[in-house]
């Protein structure tokens, strides 16, 4: 665990706190952007830093650190791109350290579970938020350094594998984060689910979350390759409010992107409970 | 003791291990803090009490802190974590000031201390923060923090020990969730009375509340300091 | 006056009895054989322009890089010896990246120059633990050109880590020349087609061989368009205004 230690830590106050040099190191850089020029970071003093971390956001622990989770998001190619559908609920809060309040309760329905690595990409977000922001942000200025120096965009397939890789490396330190990259590159449209284990898989189709089994059920039963770009956007909307109906880590409300070849599109944030009763009202189809 | 091959080591005396005790760094402060942004203002309000287990160790500790003109943060949890990690932020914004020339936006601030934040992933900062000020545009902003850095901009925000009491009321009031009237926007005055009103009901059930609400309005003339006194008990 | 500096030239890092730097003032010196590039600063934006030297008919003149984007909203041009310029040009953009990466927003101009004037002088042995990156000056000198909150900006950066902004600049071999032009027809109300058409002006005028659309490039960057280099089709139009 030490070689973990000393790979990981950059941190002056929890590495050496007499380091007479401590405060020299500061110097070079002379902002904050120099200072977290490379992802590194602060590991805590311990024999073994992946308990500690580990006992400290357990549910059991005293003063539980609550790092928001849960999460229902899909991805889908068809004949006219990529379809991309996110509900907006991340429950495990902020810290909640009092004893009589500490129940689980949902934080946030407004978290943007898209997120928006550049005009060309987008990454959904399941698993930690901030793991999902904070890599996905990463990938964002590596890409575009990409684009500075080749003159030409990243594939998808780079960008996925750069993702892959800069997480694979902090495997088994406790990040979570299951995320789709997708965007429209040279090859056309792109879809890949890159996690925190390190898998990286090309697909057609995926849903990642809590909720996704509840997702795949309807994608799969209303999926095909040649749906028309409406058809493909209410099915992507769909499977999401089914999702956070039987899922109770989703809800809130959809979001719907759709990766078109000039880059990605909004189509707009959907309060599940309208999408709920506008359901309700339509007449049901045959089951078979 | 005896060798059972040559070369064994041969220990005599029971070996001497260290023990670990666990390290537990953190301890809850308690405290409750919320912020709304408005039209053309926002409101970062915070109780004073800072309470360890049943005691109350202080009335009177400020959360929230006045980064510059248009930006104010406030912070709940471990108070030892908040003030280091303010300490950095005001650090860091002094940095920037001198290299830049110019006072950090509070768009900056919120996406410098996701990644403030984040740098302690596998050592997190116990504290939970909002940050309330002006946008670009003189428009009210109000981020929102999880303890490793995922952030969001919202209209209102309360977090620490009574966010649940007083979140749902936030959602109602401010956000006019589920309520059939039409959104509107509310004024100052109105904001203020809710925020007050938030924090007076919740000393009555959180006990980690109470003492004095401290209330920072920053609007484009700057940052107005409030003081109204909570039960003491 | 060559004898009396050899004994102070050799080292990167002794000053001679006068307080100089002779391998700082030789890199300075570099730049005055390299390629002429200019850049002129106007209300509506910012024009760069270098010549190539094609130095030969088999040479393929679209290899030749010397205008290069460091962020959407800021380009440089360079003369002196192009392979140091490729270091400092990454150095600068990954600054330009690394501070959208932190503060959400675009760097500034004058940033970036400080930025890529901080690394000029990390040759030799460094005092402070800083990796040193050279074992001696870059012989490099650029024109970084960008929009920012605070409007066009133009400076102008030596192997010295001297940066100074300017309204027109030129730099490289036909430099002296090009100024003189440039102090006489540069005016603060000039219209970004005119910066095109003068950069060029100059340029014909300092250039050994004849001027055309293959060995000179121009740049441009506006607040709408940002950093933008200009097509051949686009390079050809103001050559033929010429």
């Amino acid at each position: 665990m030490d070689t973990l230690v000393s790979k990981y830590a950059n941190s002056a106050s929890s590495a050496s706190f007499d380091d007479a040099d401590n405060l020299g190191q500061n110097m070079a850089g002379w902002d904050a952007a120099s200072q977290f020029a490379l992802p590194a970071f602060d590991i805590p003093m311990v024999a073994n830093p992946v308990d500690f971390l580990r006992a400290h956001t357990d549910a059991s622990a005293e003063n539980r650190i609550r790092i928001q989770h849960g999460t229902t998001t899909l991805a889908f190619k068809f004949q006219g791109g990529i379809i991309v559908a996110v509900d907006s609920r991340a429950s495990g809060g902020s810290y909640i350290g009092t004893v009589s309040l500490s129940i689980s309760f949902t934080t946030s329905q407004t978290v943007k579970k898209v997120i928006e690595i550049n005009p060309y990409l987008l990454g959904t977000m399941a698993g930690g938020a901030a793991d999902c922001q904070y890599w996905e942000r990463e990938l964002g200025r590596r890409c575009r350094l990409y684009e500075l120096r080749n003159k030409e965009r990243i594939s998808v397939a780079a960008a996925s594998k750069i993702l892959s890789n800069m997480v694979y490396d902090y495997k088994g330190m406790g990040l979570s984060m299951g995320t789709m990259i997708t965007g429209w590159d040279k090859s056309g449209p792109q879809l890949f689910y890159v996690d925190s284990d390190g898998t990286r898989m090309r697909g057609e189709r995926f849903s990642v979350g809590s909720g996704s089994t509840f997702a795949y059920g309807v994608l799969d039963t209303g999926y095909d390759f040649n749906l028309s770009i409406p058809d493909a956007l209410e099915l992507g909307r769909r499977a999401i409010y089914h999702a956070t109906h039987r899922d109770a880590y989703s809800g809130g409300s959809v979001n719907v992107f759709h990766v078109k070849e000039t880059g990605w599109v909004f189509h707009g944030n959907f309060d599940v409970n309208d999408l709920h009763w506008e359901y309700q009202a339509q007449p049901k189809g045959p089951i078979v | 003791m005896f060798s059972t091959y040559p070369g064994q080591v041969v220990v005599d005396h029971p070996v001497k291990v260290p023990i670990e005790h666990r390290f537990d760094p953190y301890v809850d402060n308690g405290g409750t803090l919320l912020s709304i942004a408005g039209e053309d203002f926002c409101v970062v309000a915070a109780d004073t009490r800072l309470s360890e287990g049943y005691s109350i160790n202080s009335r009177y500790v400020p959360k929230s802190v006045k980064l510059s003109d248009k930006t104010v943060i406030s912070m709940g949890g471990c108070y030892a974590d908040c003030l280091t990690l303010t300490k950095k932020i005001q650090q860091s914004m002094e940095w920037y000031h001198h290299a830049h020339g110019k006072t950090m936006s509070t768009a900056a601030v919120a996406q410098m201390l996701s990644i403030m934040l984040y740098q302690k992933r596998f050592f997190p900062f116990y504290s939970w923060c909002i940050l309330g000020g002006l946008d670009e545009e003189g428009k009210g902003a109000v981020y929102t923090y999880d303890p490793v850095g995922s952030y969001e901009r919202e209209s209102c925000r309360c977090a620490g020990s009574a966010s649940s009491l007083i979140q749902p009321f936030l959602d109602n009031q401010i956000g006019f969730k589920n309520q059939a009237s039409q959104k509107k926007t509310l004024s100052l005055d109105q904001v203020l009375r809710i925020t007050k009103d938030s924090f007076t009901s919740a000393t009555e059930r959180d006990i980690y509340t109470g003492d004095y609400l401290e209330l920072f309005v920053i609007t484009s003339k700057g940052v107005e300091v409030q003081k109204m006194d909570l039960k003491k008990d | 006056m060559f004898l009396t500096r050899s004994e102070y030239d050799r080292g990167v890092n002794t000053f001679s009895p006068e307080g100089r730097l002779f391998q700082v003032e030789y890199a300075i010196e570099a730049i005055k054989l390299g390629s002429t590039a200019v850049g002129i600063k106007t209300a509506e934006g910012l024009i760069l322009g270098v010549e190539k030297r094609v130095t030969s008919s088999l040479l393929e003149p679209s290899s030749i890089e010397k205008i290069f984007e460091i962020d959407a909203h800021i380009g440089c041009a360079m003369s002196g010896l192009t392979a140091d310029s490729r270091t400092i040009v990454d150095h600068a953009r990954v600054e330009a990246q690394n501070h959208a990466f932190t503060y959400n927003e675009s760097i500034k101009v004058e940033s970036v120059t400080q930025a890529v004037c901080d690394l000029a002088l990390r040759f030799g042995e460094s005092a402070r633990g800083e990796e040193s990156i050279m074992s001696r000056p870059f012989g490099v000198s650029l024109l970084i050109a960008g929009i920012d909150e605070t409007g066009p900006q133009l400076f102008h950066t030596d192997p010295s880590g001297t940066f100074v902004s300017y309204s027109a600049k030129a730099i490289g071999s036909g430099s002296e020349g090009a100024e003189t032009e440039l102090q006489e027809e540069y005016h603060t109300s000039m219209t970004l087609i005119e910066a095109e058409t003068l950069a060029l002006k100059v340029l014909k005028q300092v250039m050994e061989e004849k001027l055309n659309s293959t060995n000179v490039q121009l740049a441009s960057v506006t607040k709408d368009g940002g950093f933008q280099i200009y097509s051949a089709e686009k390079l050809q139009q103001v050559v033929e205004r010429l």
